[in-house]
């Protein structure tokens, strides 16, 4: 049992942040790959989300089918089909896994929140938009300042669960051997026959550390919700 | 650019030939087995994380608090660690915790384990079984947290009505609190389903050869990765519209007789 403990104990730094004298990798990289795919992902979501929610026939075609497509295929193979099929030689655009993994989380998380603000829009009441448009606001006016930050405040909860659970899908990287806490994991155990008995150990605590990132991340977004809420209350309060 | 390149844009001519020279019929077949096995799969971690969720679900709301307590510890396990983590740990992970002979006779080579290999054709059932426990000990946790939220939507007087009736806590359970938390939920639930069966990909990684894995074999046997991997989008992307649709059929005749709203 020592044994096990000293051999994580030795690997810790390498879990958390990636084999020394390389790129950044273990748990850091799954969090950064999490943090620039939720990132590009929301910009793409609230472009499709509201894309399919307009009233131009293609746009909402369009809009549907990316997002049939990049919800219905699994991520592992959105992950291999980008890194060879876009990045093969018939595209010749040669993509590192890296850049492979960034493009199909993103477009990933990107259907997932497209989906997410296009249910925010609907939520969002027919007399605000109208009284909006009344007073004299453009369209675009009106969708950013009154339809989207409406929105926005709805679909908050949903957002954190998204991004919650794409750190948790990051750990498929694996696949392409982008080097996050998974690969790092697989990495440290090698090939040593004498490193079996580590096995267990090694992936409960890698589960630990993924559980310990996901469920404080979820246990504060669930507090800073209950204060909007609160301070929600009080504005509406206030107001009366 | 090399010939053919542009060969996976082109209609296939008619003809034996024509419908590639690298789609033998041992891939074919390969390919036919592990689409089974993911549909198999899919369909049984479905089922069974339905009636795991459903249970532990009704676990977490009694009353009990230390009952209750080890639902939720169940539950944010689970849900907050990959589900990649958990079927690695299942199925490559448990087994090297026993010295070699153990682990024979437990995980791989015991009659169970012989029986089930002859009934599936896999060559190693453990890994199968391994992954596929993962799957449902994860979709179980995200349906018993929506089957509760979903409960807590029933109307109180109805249950109180029934305990006017003098109806017992089971038939209370079994008639009102599953049927109605289930239908109340039932969206959200066939979305995790759906998300539990793009995770049977996942299996690929301890070698159960489901379709993701046989598409990497045929890849590694024909060279051929593009067009593989289209076909397993393609594929991917029918099961998943097949299954929602199917899931939403479900929905419709669960919602036949919608429970009455107060006026």
């Amino acid at each position: 049992m020592s044994a096990q403990m000293s051999f994580i104990i030795d690997n810790l730094p390498n879990l958390l942040f990636g084999f020394p004298g390389q790129r950044p990798g273990g748990l850091l990289m799954s969090v950064i790959l999490a943090i620039i795919s939720v990132g590009i992902g929301f910009v793409l979501g609230i472009f499709v989300g509201a894309s399919r929610g307009s009233s131009s026939r293609w746009l909402q075609g369009s809009s549907k089918i990316f997002v049939d497509i990049f919800r219905g295929l699994p991520l592992i193979l959105l992950i291999v089909l980008v890194h060879q099929v876009l990045g093969g030689r018939r595209f010749g655009l040669d993509l590192s896994p890296m850049t492979a993994v960034l493009i199909s989380l993103s477009l990933y998380s990107g259907a997932y929140q497209a989906e997410i603000v296009y249910s925010g829009l609907k939520a969002v009441p027919t007399q605000i938009v109208e009284s909006a448009r009344l007073v004299g606001g453009s369209a675009w006016q009106v969708f950013l300042k009154i339809k989207l930050r409406y929105a926005l405040r709805v679909m908050l909860p949903a957002f954190v669960g998204q991004a919650i659970s794409l750190f948790k899908d990051t750990s498929v990287v694996l696949i392409v051997a982008v080097p996050d806490l998974m690969t790092v994991a697989r990495s440290v155990l090698g090939s040593d026959v004498r490193n079996l008995s580590n096995w267990v150990s090694l992936y409960l605590f890698v589960g630990l550390l993924y559980f310990i990132v996901a469920f404080s991340f979820s246990t504060l977004a669930k507090r800073w919700e209950q204060r909007l809420q609160a301070s929600d209350l009080i504005l509406s309060l206030a107001q009366s | 650019m090399y010939p053919g390149h542009w060969d996976i844009f082109m209609v296939p001519k008619l003809g034996m030939n024509m419908l590639y020279e690298w789609l033998t019929n041992d891939i074919i077949s390969l390919l036919i087995r592990g689409f089974a096995l993911t549909i198999w799969l899919s369909a049984a971690t479905s089922v069974l994380s339905l009636i795991v969720g459903v249970f532990v679900g009704i676990v977490k709301i009694n009353r009990d608090p230390i009952l209750s307590r080890i639902a939720s510890v169940f539950i944010e396990i689970h849900r907050n660690v990959p589900a990649l983590v958990l079927i690695i740990f299942w199925a490559f992970a448990l087994p090297s915790l026993f010295p070699l002979e153990i682990r024979k006779a437990l995980f791989f080579d015991n009659n169970f384990m012989r029986q089930f290999e002859i009934l599936s054709g896999l060559s190693i059932p453990y890994y199968a079984l391994a992954a596929g426990l993962a799957i449902t000990l994860n979709t179980s946790a995200y349906i018993a947290e929506l089957f509760r939220a979903g409960v807590g939507t029933i109307h109180q007087e109805h249950l109180e009505a029934s305990r006017t009736l003098g109806a017992s806590k089971w038939i209370q359970r079994w008639q009102i609190v599953i049927p109605q938390g289930i239908r109340a939920a039932f969206p959200a639930i066939s979305t995790r389903l759906i998300h539990n069966m793009k995770n049977t990909a996942l299996a690929a990684f301890v070698s159960t050869p489901e379709f993701f894995h046989t598409i990497q074999t045929a890849i590694t046997r024909s060279f051929h990765a593009v067009e593989m991997l289209l076909i397993a989008s393609v594929v991917y992307l029918i099961i998943s519209i097949a299954f929602a649709n199917f899931l939403g059929w479900i929905e419709r005749r669960l919602n036949r007789f919608p429970a009455r709203s107060e006026a």
